[in-house]
């Protein structure tokens, strides 16, 4: 599913050279639950941004569904990004002016799909969140709950094959960060790939595998007590820690 | 996809009404200054004859004080009027198709039951019409034979039949012109070249003519040129003759020559002319015998003036500052909402996308801008043809004339706003397009 | 006063499109500006010229004969001597052509007879004794013309006949006489035919406005022939009633001979108005663009500045905190603005003088007075920190606790 191999990416500035990654690697099957955490400044941030395709890396090998995405242009990124890859940010970042449906809509537009089947997955990813009843909301009508299960709704309206979820509770008070995970879990459960980055142990305590990033490097592998793999993925995530 | 990108650009504009209204206005004021200028400049600049232009040539020869040239500020061109007895012996000639000289002057015109009228008469040779394309809209022109000794036969244009006979077919009618009997024998139509090629001395831009009689009856009755008379050499005019014999000028020539053979030997039969009155001691300058297209003459009388070039530069230096203006504010206004572009790069947008996303909020900028563009400038010309018709009370020509804003003008007006305006918006959007995806989704 | 100007370029050099743009703004602005209004001053200047002539209270009647029984003299006598009847006329006279008008007579005029080395020629009217007072000219030197001394109307038979005084304008005479008294003197035609200088007007203006020597005239006492398009009548009245008497002239003449046509009865500001028509909407089209083109660069800058203050909100809440006073924002940003500005007018004047230049060289127009390059340079400036000061204000009024917040 996702494959990086020594993965570094080096930030540079006149003056100096910051090692983001160094020599990164991290093999995720299908269907695995995998949160990635560290302190700030370990690299989370450019992690995501090298998985999620939104930056370049300066060397190592990263694949894809198989696919090299070293190679490809900027465009294959973002056609990757629009249809294999969902974002669920720490600020939502939802677009103000758009109201719920139109936000979850975005992905959806630039893939070009039909109207009816737009419509058809925005009612489905709005129930799914529970948020049907909101769909003319605009975001500053809902709380950060809401609209975190928008932001939710609308990386998963697209049947994306991962979710990359940055710190997705971060902004949130603990009730409505449980429903956030809830939701996350049980979007694992039918069968999508997560990789959560986070700096809280708590959270990362819910995923099935843990990585520890310090210094843009992976320190250990701690897993925390694993719940139960969902079905569908069981043999996959097993293979791999085996 | 398109539909989406214009959803979004209105929305846009919603989100910031004060930038749009800046913008789209900032685009309108420097497409109506610049569609005015034009429209003045390119009504000036016409060629109103452009159809047989190389095919009509102003007849000159430099018959001026050896010590001084006619015009200090261009000293290679001869006077642009010739004097009586050279004109009438270039028009003797049988090379060219067609000739015409001619001289406007000052006629009354009575005995039609109307009060007299004051009006202005070219007196022309028979060709004038055929050769300028003048339209009949009753009878027609003069053979060669009624002009000498002329016969009183007068060609009206439509807005004096308008007045004499209230638009009727006049032809065979009588009047009294000067206080000589006239029959009518033509009616032009409407008819108003711009600029008025034939006879740029009185006003380029004036209308031609109230009426038109033959060449001689100028000369018969000793009638002076309402238009200019220049003299440079001290000679004693005690009567009309003497006047005719002068080295004045007053008549403007012009000749239909229909290929370059036909121009040659009208240039040989003008030089051999010249040769010959040289040696008889006229002449005295250094050989300048011209013929003068219609482009050529229009340029050499300066039809187009300084101050209007001035104008046209101005109005580009203004639209330039309004497009730089535009550029800025769509560039603030862009990058502004780069946290957003960020999220759609995330979700999928491609470059492109973003690009075109933002061309079409340029482009609808751009239909906005010319619209209002064309509409100001409309009003603006409105507003220059009253100050000018007021300044003519309420009569005819100059530059009001000038001010008709044309269906042509329109859709340049319209290409102009849109190239420039989309010019402008092309680094903006392909700036914002190229925002790295990362930067902004962090939280502040 | 340390302006912190080093830190405050460096920002603006790593952040500079935005920058660029509003400088090239005001460079082309400031080129324009100076440029449009040297060009307008010198509109002004030549439309504010003395004429020596009582414009706003003459009126212009042109009468043209057309019948056999037409009379040029005793039709002149009786249109006269009705004019100078009406009670609001103080003098009037026929002549030639009208001062001002774009349209008139003009000859060579000589200190020695048929001296041709210099072609000067001076516009002239033939007018009668009360001819001076009907323009509203202004004798310096000299007397004016006598009745007696006027003499019949040319005609065709004597076409070349001259006059035996003339009046000349002062800058005639200085031309003519240089520093000598002309009074007395004689001048020659281009025939060599003598008349004696009798009177100095000053000033004085002929028909043509934009001639190089728009105040060469002189004046002669003759009837005029009325070869050229007929008679004209100047008829000056007293201030405020010059449209009473259009209408009362309007009204009468036109009736008054049946062998003749008034062609028309006009103020003399028409015929002004008429010759400045060109360099007034010049005035207008250059001023009003300009204007237009000064308020478009203070929105570019506005927003420049308001952009520049929306972007850096957290950063000016963190100066704040540690300790910025509010004038010290202010002054941030209209230093800022200011290095801006004077980029642009950097630019403006290399550009401004280049303008002037080319202008000078292809169109003729004087070469550009440097003192309206330091006034537009000094206007620009002015300009650039009023569109700044509101989003300076702004500026200052962000809250410290901005630095803390975190969305």
């Amino acid at each position: 599913m996702l494959k990086m191999q020594d993965i570094s990416k080096i930030y540079r500035t006149d003056l100096i050279e910051t090692y983001a990654l160094r020599s990164f690697s991290l093999e995720v099957t299908a269907g695995e639950f995998v949160a990635v955490t560290g302190p700030s400044g370990s690299g989370k941030t450019t992690f995501l941004n090298v998985a999620g395709l939104l930056e370049d890396f300066d060397s190592g090998r990263y694949e894809l569904d198989g696919t090299d995405v070293r190679a490809l242009s900027d465009d294959a990124r973002s056609r990757l990004r629009n249809q294999r890859i969902g974002f669920i940010f720490q600020s939502f970042n939802l677009i103000p002016d758009l109201n719920v449906q139109d936000n979850v809509d975005v992905p959806l537009r630039y893939r070009g799909l039909a109207a009816s089947d737009r419509r058809e997955r925005i009612t489905s990813a709005l129930e799914l969140v529970g948020l049907a009843s909101r769909a003319r909301h605009m975001p500053a009508q809902l709380s950060g709950g809401q609209q975190q299960r928008v932001a939710i709704a609308r990386a998963i309206a697209g049947d994306p094959a991962f979710l990359l979820a940055d710190e997705p509770t971060g902004n949130l008070d603990s009730l409505m960060a449980r429903q956030v995970m809830d939701l996350l879990e049980q979007i694992n459960e039918m069968g999508t790939t997560i990789l959560l980055v986070t700096h809280d142990p708590e959270l990362a305590r819910r995923a099935q595998r843990n990585v520890h990033l310090i210094d843009g490097q992976i320190s250990d592998f701690r897993a925390y007590e694993p719940r139960p793999a969902p079905s569908g993925a069981a043999d996959a995530a097993g293979a791999a820690l085996a | 996809m398109l539909g989406y990108y214009l959803r979004l650009a209105l929305r846009s504009f919603a989100r910031t009404p004060g930038i749009t209204v800046l913008m789209v206005l900032a685009i309108a004021l420097g497409i109506a200054v610049c569609v005015m200028t034009l429209t003045v400049f390119h009504a000036m600049s016409g060629n109103p004859i452009w159809w047989k232009s190389d095919r009509l040539y102003a007849v000159t020869m430099d018959n001026w004080d050896p010590s001084a040239p006619f015009d200090k500020k261009q000293p290679d061109l001869p006077p642009p009027l010739m004097t009586y007895k050279d004109a009438k012996y270039v028009a003797a000639s049988g090379v060219p198709l067609r000739k015409v000289i001619m001289y406007p002057v000052d006629a009354t015109l009575s005995g039609t039951g109307a009060a007299p009228l004051r009006i202005s008469t070219r007196a022309t040779t028979g060709d004038f019409f055929a050769m300028f394309d003048a339209p009949f809209l009753y009878g027609g022109g003069w053979s060669a034979a009624a002009e000498d000794p002329p016969q009183p036969s007068i060609v009206l244009s439509r807005e004096t039949n308008d007045k004499l006979f209230g638009g009727s077919n006049s032809v065979g009618r009588t009047l009294r012109w000067n206080d000589h009997e006239f029959r009518v024998v033509g009616v032009l139509d409407y008819w108003f070249p711009r600029p008025r090629f034939f006879d740029l001395i009185g006003g380029s831009f004036q209308p031609p003519d109230d009426a038109y009689v033959p060449f001689a009856w100028g000369p018969a009755l000793s009638l002076q040129s309402a238009g200019n008379t220049d003299c440079w050499k001290p000679e004693t005019i005690n009567n009309q003759q003497d006047f005719l014999a002068s080295d004045c000028v007053w008549v403007e020539t012009w000749m239909e020559l229909p290929d370059v053979a036909t121009r040659e030997r009208m240039q040989t039969l003008l030089d051999n002319y010249w040769a010959e009155q040289h040696r008889a001691g006229r002449f005295p300058r250094p050989r300048n015998n011209r013929l003068t297209d219609v482009g050529q003459w229009l340029r050499d009388l300066h039809v187009v003036d300084n101050d209007n070039r001035v104008l046209v530069g101005l109005a580009f230096a203004f639209l330039a500052v309004c497009l730089i203006n535009t550029v800025g504010l769509l560039l603030a206004k862009f990058l502004n909402a780069a946290a957003v572009t960020g999220v759609r790069r995330a979700l999928g947008a491609s470059r492109r996308q973003i690009f075109t996303q933002h061309l079409v909020e340029v482009a609808i900028l751009a239909v906005l801008g010319a619209a209002l563009g064309c509409l100001l400038a409309a009003l603006g010309l409105a507003a220059v043809h009253h100050m000018y018709a007021a300044a003519h009370l309420g009569q005819r020509g100059g530059y009001q004339e000038l001010t008709h804003f044309d269906t042509v003008g329109v859709a340049w007006a319209i290409v102009l706003a849109l190239v420039a305006t989309l010019a402008a918006g092309l680094y903006p959007a392909w700036r914002v397009g190229r925002t790295p995806p990362a930067v902004y989704l962090k939280s502040q | 006063m340390n302006l912190h100007i080093r830190p405050i370029l460096s920002a603006l050099l790593r952040n500079r499109t935005g920058a660029i743009l509003v400088a090239m703004q005001v460079a082309i602005a400031l080129a324009v500006l100076v440029n449009a209004l040297y060009i307008v001053t010198q509109r002004i200047e030549k439309m504010g010229r003395p004429t020596g002539m009582d414009v706003e209270n003459i009126l212009i009647v042109q009468s043209a004969g057309f019948t056999a029984h037409y009379d040029l003299k005793s039709s002149i006598q009786q249109d006269l001597a009705w004019l100078r009847s009406l009670a609001g006329v103080l003098a009037a006279t026929p002549t030639n052509a009208i001062p001002l008008s774009g349209g008139g007579s003009s000859q060579g005029l000589t200190i020695v007879p048929g001296d041709r080395t210099k072609n000067d020629s001076f516009g002239y009217y033939e007018v009668d004794e009360q001819g001076l007072d009907a323009l509203g000219l202004h004798l310096v030197a000299g007397r004016n013309f006598r009745h007696e001394e006027v003499e019949p109307p040319i005609t065709l038979d004597d076409a070349g006949r001259f006059v035996g005084n003339v009046i000349l304008s002062r800058a005639a005479a200085k031309e003519l006489f240089a520093d000598q008294n002309p009074l007395g003197k004689p001048v020659y035609d281009t025939l060599g035919k003598q008349a004696t200088v009798i009177g100095i007007v000053d000033p004085a203006m002929n028909s043509w406005v934009d001639s190089e020597h728009a105040d060469w005239v002189f004046y002669m006492p003759r009837l005029t022939s009325a070869l050229y398009g007929g008679v004209r009548y100047i008829v000056r009245t007293r201030p405020g009633e010059r449209d009473a008497v259009i209408r009362l002239a309007e009204a009468h003449l036109a009736t008054s001979n049946p062998d003749r046509v008034i062609h028309f009865v006009r103020p003399m500001t028409y015929f002004k108005d008429l010759s400045y028509l060109g360099d007034r909407s010049m005035g207008i089209y250059l001023l009003t663009v300009t204007g237009l083109m000064i308020a478009v660069t203070c929105l570019g800058i506005f927003a420049l500045a308001t952009f520049n203050v929306a972007t850096r909100t957290k950063q000016i809440g963190t100066r704040r905190a540690v300790g910025a006073r509010r004038a010290d924002v202010v002054r941030y940003f209209l230093v800022e603005n200011g290095m801006i500005t004077s980029a642009g007018v950097l630019a403006g004047c290399a550009l401004a003088l280049a303008t002037g230049y080319y202008l000078s060289l292809e169109y003729a127009l004087p070469r550009l007075n440097l003192y309206f390059l330091v006034g537009g340079v000094l206007v620009l400036w002015a300009t650039g920190q009023l569109a700044a000061w509101q989003p300076a204000r702004r500026a200052a009024a962000v809250p410290p606790s901005v630095a803390t917040r975190t969305v």
